[in-house]
């Protein structure tokens, strides 16, 4: 429950924290939506790809890790003992 | 199963909240700047028919085809159709709007650069669809 709260209040902070950074950047006259929206997009997009190899990597590490013909591969209660 | 840690789970479902509040944030902001029309914004009304674009400037002076503007000041178009659905491009701007019927829909921007620019209509709305295209010409002022 607790942890569930945890992430209730950062999801509260990390909105506030973003709304009153974009609040400092009032509507200005004569904006570029080419450079705004590209912006967005390239933005978007660093996360996009971060997760992506933050993600993928994890998997792939996972897959590579817990092999059964790893060295270090130990067998888990689920599996028995005829290893 | 009582000593099971699941505190990873529970780090992974922080950030993916965290980061979509953050994307949520940013698209909002981006969209609420980028809707902001200068008050000073002269009007366009632009009509969008199977298959050409008419527009009317404020001072009552119609273009049909092409549109002339000038660098250095800001535009709202106000957007309509009197038949299909269109949708208002201007590509090398990105402004991108829908004309429909009984509608009218806003958009505004502020050109550059001096040139001529393509535009075109982006949602298909029949036969000649292709080719119902216009021509913005980007002069600097007089």
């Amino acid at each position: 429950m607790r942890y569930m709260l945890g992430v209730v209040a950062l999801m509260v902070v990390v909105a506030t924290v973003n709304l009153s950074y974009a609040a400092t950047e009032e509507p200005g006259e004569y904006l570029d939506r080419r450079t705004e929206i590209w912006n967005l997009f390239f933005r978007m997009m660093v996360v996009a790809f971060t997760i992506g190899a933050v993600v993928s990597g994890t998997l792939i590490w996972l897959i590579w890790r817990f092999r059964e013909s790893h060295p270090k591969a130990k067998p888990t209660k689920y599996e028995g003992v005829d290893w | 199963m009582g000593e099971h840690s699941n505190w990873p789970e529970w780090v992974y479902i922080g950030v993916v909240v965290a980061l979509l509040c953050w994307v949520g944030a940013e698209a909002w902001n981006v969209e609420r700047l980028v809707e902001h029309i200068p008050e000073d914004a002269k009007t366009i009304k632009v009509v969008g028919q199977q298959w050409f674009w008419t527009f009317e400037h404020e001072d009552g002076t119609k273009e049909i085809g092409e549109l002339h503007l000038e660098t250095g000041k800001a535009y709202r178009f106000e957007i309509t159709s009197t038949d299909v659905i269109h949708s208002f491009n201007i590509h090398d701007y990105v402004v991108l709007l829908d004309a429909v019927p009984g509608r009218v829909n806003t958009v505004w921007f502020a050109p550059t650069e001096a040139g001529v620019y393509d535009i075109q209509c982006r949602e298909y709305c029949g036969l000649i669809h292709y080719n119902m295209r216009g021509t913005l010409y980007v002069e600097d002022p007089t």
